[in-house]
C-alpha cells in the first residue's frame, strides 16, 4: 500500500491505491476544502504533485488551472489516486480554515448550556452502616457534583448492568454522561476514571447538495473541527423531487442509508480533523429541509409532494444515534429541527434562530434564494413565511452562458454608461468561462443604468455599439470578447437570458410583497433584511435593489447571514434552552401557500419590470435611474 | 330617495387632443379634446365617448362580413373615408394599413400616398394603424408620421415588444400613440412607463386594454378597464390616460360567420361589446360595420344624457 506524504507538514498516511488523495489527506487529519463533495466539480481541493507516481487525468480538469499551475503539478485531490509512495504539496487555500467558515456566519453571543454533561464523581463505597444501592450512591454523588436530582434521572437497563463492575473496577471513580430530555434526564454512559474533558457534539447542516458538520467541544463550546461531504443521495436524483420519486419507486431505505452515510462522512472528517474519537461524540443536532429530515428518519415523504402538501411531522424530533445509524456513541442522541410546512423546513427555522429575528420586536425580512426561494417576515410576536420556485436563472440555469459560482465564472460586472466599457471579475481570477448569479444581477442593473435595456429587459438595438448585436435567436450584449475568454468564443447575455432572470426576480419580489401586504407593513417598517444562503455573500446589494430582486431598504440594513442553517444548528447544540424556542418559532409562523394566494399572479406581473411596475416602491432607485437617463440622453 | 355617492377620487383622466384645425396648424374641420373625466362613466360631467369607424387599405385581411357590407368601397380608401365622414357621420376615422401585413412588404411610398389621400378625402381627425412587424415598423411609422405632420394623428399600435418606432414617429411629428397591452392593468402601466421613458409625453398616450368579444373574454377586458380607471382616479398618473376600445374580434367569431343574418348578428355583437366598453370607461369606440354606427350612437346618446353631460 502506498504511503502518501503531505507537505509542508510531512504528514504521512498509508492508504490503498483506490483511495483518492483527498481521502488520504482526510485520513492524515487535514480538512480539505471540497464544496462539491469531492466529485471533481468545484476545483477547490487543489494540491501539487511533487514526486512519486499518481493517477490524474490532467486534460480532463485542465480548466481549473492556469498554465503556471499546471506546470507546477496542480491536481484535484479528489480525482487523484496514489500508485506508489508519493509526496504531495497542500497549499494553504485548499485547507478549510475554521476561521474562514466561522466568519461566514453572523456571530451571535449564545449562552453555553449544552443538553449533555459529564460528571466525574467519586462514589462512596457501600458499608454495613450505609448499605444503599450502587445506583443510589452513584446518583447521589452526581447530584452533589452539581447534577440533576436523582429521582429525575432515568438509567437504561444496558447501563445498569455495567454499573456494579465499573464502580468496583475503577476504584469508585467514574464519569457519568447525562443527557437532558424533554421530560427529564437519561444516563447514556458510564466510564471508568475521569473522561469529563472528552465530551463532544456535532451541529449538522443537512443540505440537498452538501452537508457540513461542525464538531464542538461540549465542555467549552468551542468549534474544534469542521467536515463536509456532498449529499450522496445525489445518486438517486439531483433535486429533491426526483429523490422522493425514487423512494416511491425503490423504497426509502437507500435514501436514508445515503443520508446517514453522508452525515457520517462529514462527522468523520471533522473528528479526524480535530483528533477526536467518534465514540466521544454524544449528540448530533441536524437542521435540514422538511423532506431531507423525513428521509433521514425514514419517514415516508411521498405525500409531501402531492396536494395538499402536508408533512408527516412538523415538531422537533429526538432519537438515539444508534437507531438512525449515526457513527457516534450509539446511546448518543440526535436532535432534528422542527419544520413549518413542506417547503419551510428546519433549515429555515435555523436561519431564523441564527438571525435572531424571532427575539426582536423590530420587523425583519429574511430571504433565502436558490432554485427555490423561502421568504420569512416578522418579529418576536408574529411571522409569515412562504416559498416558491425562482427558476434556475439565478444559479446560472436557463441562461446561455450561465453557470454556478465555480472558477472562471464572471461574478462582478461594472459598465461605463457612456462608453459601454466593461469591467468584470471572475472567481479565482481565471479567464471567464461563463457568468454566475451575482454577475447576472450586476449585468442587469448596469445595462439598465446605461439605458441599454428598458424596464422590461429589452435590449435597445438602435444604439449602434459593437457590444450590442442581433444574436442567432435574440438580441444580445457582449460581456467578454472571444480572445479574453477561456472558452474561445464571445460570452454574451441575451434578451432571453434577461427575460428568465426577470421572471426569477419577479417571483421572489412578489413573495416579499405578498408577505408585507399580509402583515400590513411597508418597506420602511423593515429594520433588517437578511440574505440567507451563499448567494447573499456575493451579490451586490445595491444592484439587487436596483433590479428589484428585493424590496428597497437602505443598504446598511441588509445583512448576509451566510450559512444560517449551520449557525442555527450550532446554536441549538450549545444551548438546549433554544430548542424549545425552535418549536415555538415553527408554530408561531403562518405559512402562506402562494398557489392559493389570489394576488400572486398580479404581484408577479408587477414584478416583471425593472425594478417594479409601481415605481413609488423604489424611490431611491427611481432617483438614481432618472439621473442615469439624463446623463445618457445628455451625451 | 336620495343616494349619497362620495367615492373620494383624488385625480382625473389626462386630456389628449386629437386632430388639428386650421387654427391649430392642421387641416381638420374639428379637433377633439378627450379625457378629463374625474369620475366613473355616466357619472358627473364626463364627456360622451367618440365613435371611430375603421377602414383599411388592403381588404384581403378584413372580415368577410365587413367586405360584403362595404361593397366596392373597400378597394378605395379615400372614397371609403369620404363615405364614413359624410354618410355614416362618424366622429373619427381609423385607417388600418393592412397592406403592411403582407409578407415581404416594402411599398413604403404607397403608405405615404394612402395616408395623404385619406387626409384629403375627409376632414375628420385620423387614427392610423400601421405595421405590426419590428423589421418594417420604423419605416412605416416614419412615413405615416411625416404624411400627417401637424394633423395631430393618433398612431397605433405600440406594444411592450415593439414600441420604439411608433414612439419615435409620434415624438418627431407631434402625434399621439395607442398603447396596447394584453388585458392586464400592470402590463398597461408598464407600457405607459416605457413610452414615457422613450420620450412620449403622457398627454399623447391612449390606452388600448385589448377588447375581447362579448362572450369571448370581454369580462376580462371589462374588469381590467375598471381597475385602470380606479387606479387613475385614485392618483396613478401612469394609468390616467383615455382608453380606446376596438371590438373588432366580434366580427370573426363563429356565431357571426355561421349566422343566417350575419349582418344583423355582427352589428348587434359589435354594438353590444362597444356599449359595454363605453360603460367600462372607453373614450373612443372603434367599429367596422357600417350598420353599427347608428345604433351605437343612439345607445351612447341615451346613456350620456345632456343633463349629465
Amino acid at each position: 500500500m502506498p504511503i502518501v506524504t503531505f507537505l509542508p507538514g510531512f504528514r504521512k498516511v498509508e492508504v490503498s491505491s483506490s483511495d483518492s488523495l483527498m481521502t488520504a489527506a482526510q485520513k492524515a487529519g487535514l480538512s480539505i476544502n471540497a464544496v462539491c463533495g469531492g466529485v471533481g466539480k468545484c476545483g477547490k481541493c487543489v494540491m501539487f504533485h511533487k514526486s512519486g507516481r499518481i493517477r490524474f487525468d490532467a486534460d480532463r480538469f485542465k480548466e481549473f488551472f492556469t498554465q503556471e499551475e499546471r506546470d507546477a503539478g496542480a491536481i484535484l485531490s479528489c480525482e487523484s489516486y496514489p500508485e506508489d509512495d508519493c509526496q504531495i504539496m497542500v497549499p494553504e487555500r485548499t485547507l478549510i480554515q475554521n476561521q474562514q467558515i466561522l466568519m461566514n456566519v453572523v456571530g451571535q453571543a449564545v449562552e453555553f448550556n449544552p443538553s449533555i454533561r459529564k460528571y466525574y464523581v467519586q462514589v462512596k463505597p457501600p458499608t454495613l452502616e450505609m448499605p444503599a444501592s450502587d445506583l443510589y450512591r452513584l446518583l447521589d454523588a452526581i447530584f452533589h457534583a452539581g447534577g440533576p436530582n436523582s429521582k429525575q434521572v432515568y438509567v437504561p437497563l444496558e447501563i445498569l448492568r455495567r454499573i456494579p463492575s465499573i464502580l468496583r473496577d475503577s476504584g469508585w471513580r467514574v464519569t457519568a454522561t447525562i443527557a437532558r430530555l424533554p421530560a427529564g434526564y437519561r444516563m447514556i454512559e458510564i466510564e471508568k476514571g475521569d473522561t469529563s474533558t472528552r465530551l463532544y457534539g456535532v451541529a449538522v447542516d443537512l443540505g440537498t447538495t452538501t452537508i457540513v458538520a461542525f464538531l464542538r467541544d461540549l465542555t467549552t463550546g468551542q468549534v474544534i473541527g469542521v467536515g463536509s461531504s456532498y449529499n450522496k443521495q445525489i445518486s438517486c436524483g439531483e433535486d429533491i423531487l426526483s429523490r422522493v420519486n425514487y423512494s416511491k419507486r425503490k423504497g426509502l431505505s437507500r435514501l436514508q442509508d445515503l443520508a446517514v452515510e453522508s452525515i457520517n462522512n462529514a462527522i468523520t472528517m471533522a473528528a479526524n480533523n480535530a483528533g477526536v474519537d467518534r465514540d466521544d461524540i454524544c449528540e448530533v443536532v441536524v437542521a435540514g429541509n422538511t423532506i431531507m429530515t423525513h428521509m433521514l428518519l425514514a419517514i415516508d415523504p411521498s405525500y409531501m409532494i402531492e396536494e395538499p402538501y402536508v408533512p408527516v411531522v412538523r415538531r422537533s424530533l429526538t432519537a438515539s444515534a444508534g437507531r438512525i445509524g449515526l457513527s457516534i456513541k450509539p446511546e448518543g442522541g440526535i436532535f432534528l429541527f422542527p419544520a413549518v410546512s413542506d417547503f419551510i423546513g428546519g433549515d429555515i427555522v435555523a436561519d431564523i434562530v441564527a438571525s435572531g429575528m424571532a427575539e426582536s420586536p423590530e420587523i425583519s425580512l429574511m430571504i433565502d434564494i436558490g432554485t427555490n426561494f423561502e421568504v420569512v417576515l416578522g418579529n418576536n410576536e408574529w411571522m409569515f413565511a412562504c416559498a416558491g420556485a425562482a427558476g434556475p436563472a439565478l444559479e446560472g440555469g436557463e441562461v446561455l452562458f450561465g453557470m454556478r459560482a465555480n472558477p472562471g465564472a464572471i461574478e462582478k460586472v461594472s459598465i461605463d454608461s457612456a462608453t459601454l466599457d466593461l469591467k468584470y471579475q471572475t472567481i479565482n481570477g481565471k479567464k471567464p468561462v461563463g457568468i454566475c448569479g451575482s454577475g447576472l444581477i450586476d449585468v442587469l442593473a448596469e445595462l439598465l443604468r446605461a439605458c441599454v435595456i428598458d424596464r422590461t429587459g429589452r435590449i435597445n438595438t438602435t444604439l449602434g455599439h459593437p457590444r450590442i448585436r442581433e444574436g442567432e435567436y435574440f438580441p444580445e450584449f457582449v460581456l467578454a470578447w472571444k480572445d479574453e475568454t477561456g472558452i474561445g468564443k464571445d460570452i454574451v447575455v441575451t434578451e432571453n437570458d434577461i427575460k428568465n432572470l426577470i421572471m426569477s426576480k419577479a417571483s421572489t419580489l412578489a413573495a416579499c410583497i405578498i408577505l408585507m401586504n399580509q402583515a400590513g407593513i411597508t418597506r420602511e417598517d423593515i429594520k433588517t433584511l437578511y440574505f440567507a444562503g451563499g448567494f447573499g455573500n456575493y451579490i451586490n446589494k445595491d444592484n439587487a435593489i436596483t433590479v428589484g430582486l428585493i424590496p428597497e431598504v437602505p443598504v446598511d440594513r441588509i445583512i448576509n447571514l451566510g450559512n444560517g442553517a449551520a449557525e442555527g444548528a450550532n446554536i441549538a447544540l450549545i444551548n438546549r434552552k433554544k430548542r424549545k424556542f425552535l418549536d415555538e418559532i415553527a408554530s408561531l409562523m403562518g405559512y402562506i401557500e402562494l398557489n392559493a394566494e389570489p394576488t400572486f399572479m398580479d404581484e408577479y406581473t408587477r414584478g416583471t419590470f425593472l425594478p417594479h411596475t409601481d415605481l413609488t416602491l423604489f424611490p431611491m432607485v427611481e432617483k438614481s435611474l432618472e439621473l442615469c437617463r439624463l446623463r445618457v440622453e445628455g451625451k | 330617495m336620495t343616494i349619497s355617492y362620495s367615492p373620494g377620487w383624488t385625480a382625473s383622466i389626462r386630456e389628449v387632443v386629437i386632430g388639428a384645425t386650421a387654427a391649430e396648424g392642421g387641416t381638420r374641420r374639428i379637433s377633439y379634446r378627450i379625457g378629463g373625466e374625474s369620475d366613473l362613466p355616466c357619472i358627473g360631467s364626463g364627456r360622451k365617448p367618440l365613435i371611430a369607424f375603421e377602414i383599411c387599405d388592403d381588404p384581403a385581411l378584413w372580415p368577410d362580413v365587413i367586405r360584403s357590407a362595404c361593397t366596392k368601397l373597400v378597394d378605395n380608401p379615400p372614397a371609403w373615408a369620404a363615405y364614413v365622414d359624410t354618410t355614416l357621420q362618424a366622429d373619427l376615422i381609423r385607417l388600418n394599413l393592412t397592406s403592411t401585413r403582407r409578407r415581404n412588404f416594402d411599398a413604403y411610398d404607397a403608405v405615404s400616398k394612402t395616408v395623404i389621400a385619406v387626409l384629403q378625402a375627409t376632414s375628420l381627425p385620423l387614427i392610423i394603424e400601421g405595421s405590426a412587424d419590428a423589421d418594417i415598423d420604423s419605416e412605416v411609422f416614419q412615413r405615416c408620421g411625416e404624411a400627417g405632420e401637424k394633423e395631430k394623428l393618433v398612431l397605433g399600435t405600440a406594444e411592450a415588444a415593439r414600441y420604439r418606432s411608433v414612439a419615435a414617429a409620434a415624438i418627431a411629428y407631434g402625434h399621439s400613440v395607442i398603447a396596447q397591452s394584453p388585458i392586464d392593468v400592470n402590463l398597461a402601466k408598464q407600457l405607459n412607463i416605457l413610452l414615457r421613458e422613450a420620450g412620449v409625453p403622457d398627454d399623447r398616450i391612449l390606452i388600448d386594454p385589448y377588447t375581447g368579444a362579448l362572450g369571448y373574454g370581454f369580462e376580462y377586458t371589462y374588469s381590467t378597464m375598471e381597475r385602470i380607471r380606479f387606479a387613475a382616479l385614485k392618483g396613478d398618473g401612469d394609468l390616467a390616460m383615455p382608453m380606446i376600445c376596438a371590438p373588432s374580434d366580434t366580427l370573426t367569431i363563429k356565431e357571426v360567420r355561421a349566422a343566417v343574418h350575419s349582418h344583423e348578428t355582427a352589428v348587434s355583437w359589435e354594438v353590444a361589446t362597444a356599449v359595454a366598453a363605453a360603460l367600462a370607461g372607453a373614450t373612443i369606440l372603434v367599429v367596422r360595420h357600417p350598420g353599427s354606427l347608428a345604433p351605437l350612437r343612439t345607445a351612447i346618446d341615451s346613456l350620456w344624457k345632456e343633463e349629465v353631460a
